[in-house]
């Protein structure tokens, strides 16, 4: 043994004054780095409970569940992420799929718990001491595994479509479906949503498959008004889309569109089959609107024996007679009602109950009745001057203008209301102006501001890009006649259109008057129903609430053998008269086969 | 049958009264007055719009209860102080209107044009007693009166532009 030998131990005495290279206390000491995909966080305000990250999930280690404060309502599943880290990897895609950005994932890793059940906990919900941890993994801005944006439809431009009343819309080619449809994450928030729950996922994927014949059967398993309904539906199902919240909406109503016109009329008949095997039981309805047709396919499915009484000369409703050509083509109308016809409903159009048929005949000869009524009537504003013969509604000249009668197109017209109706008649009028004196003046007054508005935001758009003149908040004072002609409208500045609890109740600003010149004052606010069929005696003997027919649950007036759906109960919307349909044809099969089963 | 005759006649006679009860009496007889026009109109107009009807006469009423336990009061001059604070203004909403007589069968929207008129009528002319009231108790109470009839008129625009322009109702 040499000296060195007995001298080196003590050598490592110079590190005792060195900072240490090891952690004191590594549990605590050392946080994950910046971007390090550690536990879960989730904003619960932002969660949608789209569920696309249990979908995403390879290991399925995220189940939805229902949590305590976070309700279900429009948009929104109210479930919430409930993750498994006996099976999670860590890998993410939960986070880059959130739709709202609300999962994200801190550098937090330590977490020690005696109980292995545990580690099964919903973030945002079940408090963690990483809750509220800045660093970790978050979905970088510009990520996104689905297109943020919709495929846009080629349309008309304003120039050209004003000059004739052709669709506006292309419709998608069979390549822009696909790329559209490729975003849908099939969430199934829409299908809530939708009155009808249509089963957009699945048709949606029909689409990305290409196959269009599954796509028809799924549409008609809960719309037979999808023609229509992918044209002109109100589409509320787009609002609430995951997609919406960083990007457009899947366009599902242009989608359901693309289905309908990838299949002939032929191969429509086939997927949706003939009549059910014959009941015996006969029902009458009254009205070929969404609601009554419906009824009348979903009956004549059921093996009953269905006849539609309409009193204009061809059936659609206001589907037909109040939505101008170039927003729904009559072939398209045709179609979706020919298949109807298809399943063996007998639609007898020019029959008005009341004058030509009594109610009571139809009574006596049914086991059902069913009024489908519509809201045919237009509400008058009944402010003075307004009842001059060329203060006209809506809806009376948008159902002329659908017959091809000749109103007297007026060369300067000003319209009253904000709605669809509104904007309907007034591109109508602009497309008749341009045709007769080549040029548009056509001026749209409502009392409500844009933000406001009922009518769809694309209609606004289009009216303003067709040279319509839309003036919001302005009330209607005084139509002004001059020597018995109708001059034009006085309006007064609407200065708060809600009060204070957010009711309706605009107020006016008497110090701002304008007139707007026009030789036909077109008023298109509220619709009504026009039930005198029903006679003295019976609307004496029904219950009503609130001015609306009574029905239960399944559409069922007070009166046993009556029942009402669509507009006249529910209020205007082609798919949610469509959902009424099917719900009083479920209760009328549902009375007819207790009393088959009772006799 | 005109809204303003009867009533405008009925209004003159509150200028000759001198004290506030006699004043709030007067004005819980209009209120009476209106009640029971209301509810004879009831079997007179359709079923379906009965309930709108029904409602105009429940609130007459609740404007009789009203001012039936304000007339009861003996600190009423006091209670009318406190209650002018709760100003209404008016909407002019109803100025826009052309005024109908309901004739023998009316729709619900003559109905609710006739009621607003009524009450655009009551307001109007019990502002007009205000103004030409010496300032003091009367006129503070004249113009309590025309705060309730403004408060009235716009609660009936609210129904009015539920059923007329947001409607989708028979």
């Amino acid at each position: 043994m040499s000296v060195r030998d007995l001298l080196s131990p003590f050598t490592a005495w110079k590190n005792l004054f060195r900072d240490p290279v090891t952690i004191r206390d590594p549990l605590n000491d050392r946080p994950g780095s910046a971007r390090y995909r550690g536990f879960h966080q989730n904003d619960i305000e932002k969660c949608i409970g789209c569920g696309t990250c249990e979908a995403i999930c390879q290991n399925k280690a995220i189940d939805m569940v229902p949590v305590e404060g976070s309700p279900t309502k429009q948009g929104d599943s109210g479930l919430r992420p409930n993750i498994d880290y006996g099976r999670c990897c860590w890998c993410a895609l939960c986070v880059d799929v959130c739709m709202t950005k609300s999962l994200t994932m801190s550098n937090a890793y330590t977490w020690v718990e005696s109980d292995p059940d545990a580690f099964r906990f919903t973030p945002g919900v079940d408090k963690k001491h990483w809750d509220n941890a800045e660093l970790g993994y978050r979905r970088p801005d510009g990520h996104r595994l689905t297109e943020r944006l919709r495929i846009e439809m080629d349309e008309m431009a304003p120039q050209t479509r004003i000059e004739s009343f052709s669709e506006i819309v292309a419709g998608y080619d069979i390549e822009q479906a696909r790329l559209e449809a490729d975003r849908c994450v099939a969430c199934g928030l829409c299908v809530a949503t939708c009155p009808a729950h249509m089963a957009v996922p699945d048709y949606i994927a029909a689409v990305r498959d290409g196959d269009y014949l599954r796509g028809v059967k799924l549409l008609y398993d809960s719309n037979p008004f999808s023609g229509i309904c992918g044209r002109v539906c109100t589409h509320k199902c787009e609002t609430a889309c995951a997609s919406r919240h960083e990007g457009d909406p899947i366009a599902i109503r242009w989608l359901k569109r693309h289905i309908m016109d990838q299949v002939s009329f032929e191969q429509c008949r086939d997927i949706v089959g003939g009549p059910g095997a014959a009941t015996g039981k006969k029902v009458a309805i009254i009205g070929a609107g969404p609601a009554g047709l419906t009824a009348a396919f979903d009956l004549a499915k059921l093996g009953h024996s269905v006849t539609v009484y309409e009193a204009l000369d061809k059936p659609g409703g206001m589907t037909r007679w109040g939505i101008p050509e170039y927003r729904l083509p009559y072939a398209s109308i045709d179609r979706d009602i020919d298949v109807i016809r298809s399943v063996g409903v007998d639609i007898r159009c020019n029959v008005r109950i009341g004058k030509d048929i009594t109610l009571e005949q139809l009574r006596t000869s049914h086991d059902a009745v069913l009024l489908a009524l519509g809201l045919q009537l237009g509400r008058a504003t009944r402010t003075p001057g307004s009842d001059h013969a060329d203060v006209r509604k809506a809806v009376d000249l948008l159902r002329q203008a659908t017959a091809g009668e000749d109103f007297g197109t007026p060369r300067q017209a000003v319209v009253i209301g904000g709605g669809n109706v509104a904007m309907d008649i007034a591109r109508t009028l602009a497309r008749l102006q341009k045709k007769e004196f080549g040029k548009v003046q056509v001026t749209l007054t409502a009392l409500e501001d844009l933000a406001h508005f009922l009518a769809d935001p694309d209609e606004i758009k289009e009216a303003g890009e067709e040279g319509i003149v839309i003036l919001d908040a302005r009330g209607p004072q005084q139509v002004v006649v001059e020597n018995g002609k109708v001059t034009g409208l006085k309006t007064w500045r609407v200065k708060a259109i809600f009060d204070e609890q957010g009711r309706f109740a605009p107020s006016y600003d008497e110090s701002d008057e304008q007139f707007h010149a026009g030789t036909m004052v077109v008023e298109a606010i509220g619709q009504m129903t026009d039930s005198s069929l029903l006679g003295d005696a019976l609307t004496e003997k029904l219950t009503w609430n609130r001015g609306r027919l009574q029905v239960d649950a399944g559409g069922r007036c007070s009166e046993s053998w009556l029942w009402a759906a669509g507009d006249m109960v529910r209020g205007p919307d082609i798919v949610t008269a469509v959902a009424d349909g099917h719900r009083v044809a479920a209760s009328i099969h549902e009375v007819l086969a207790a009393k088959e089963q009772t006799k | 049958m005109t809204q303003n005759g009867d009533a405008s006649r009925g209004m003159e006679s509150l200028r000759g009264k001198t004290t506030l009860r006699e004043i709030l009496e007067v004005a819980t007889g209009f209120e009476a007055g209106a009640r029971d026009f209301y509810r004879a109109l009831i079997p007179r107009v359709s079923k379906r719009i009965r309930y709108l009807v029904e409602d105009l006469a429940a609130e007459e009423q609740t404007h009789f209860d009203l001012f039936s336990a304000m007339s009861q009061r003996a600190d009423i001059a006091e209670q009318v102080k406190l209650e002018i604070e709760r100003t209404a203004s008016d909407s002019k909403f109803s100025d826009c209107l052309q005024v109908q007589d309901l004739g023998e069968q009316p729709d619900d929207q003559s109905v609710l044009q006739y009621a607003m008129g009524r009450e655009q009528a009551a307001m109007m002319h019990y502002g007009e007693l205000a103004q030409t009231a010496p300032p003091g108790p009367i006129r503070d109470l004249f113009q309590y009166l025309a705060g309730e009839e403004t408060r009235h008129k716009l609660e009936l625009e609210k129904v009015y532009y539920a059923t007329i322009y947001r409607g989708g109702g028979v």
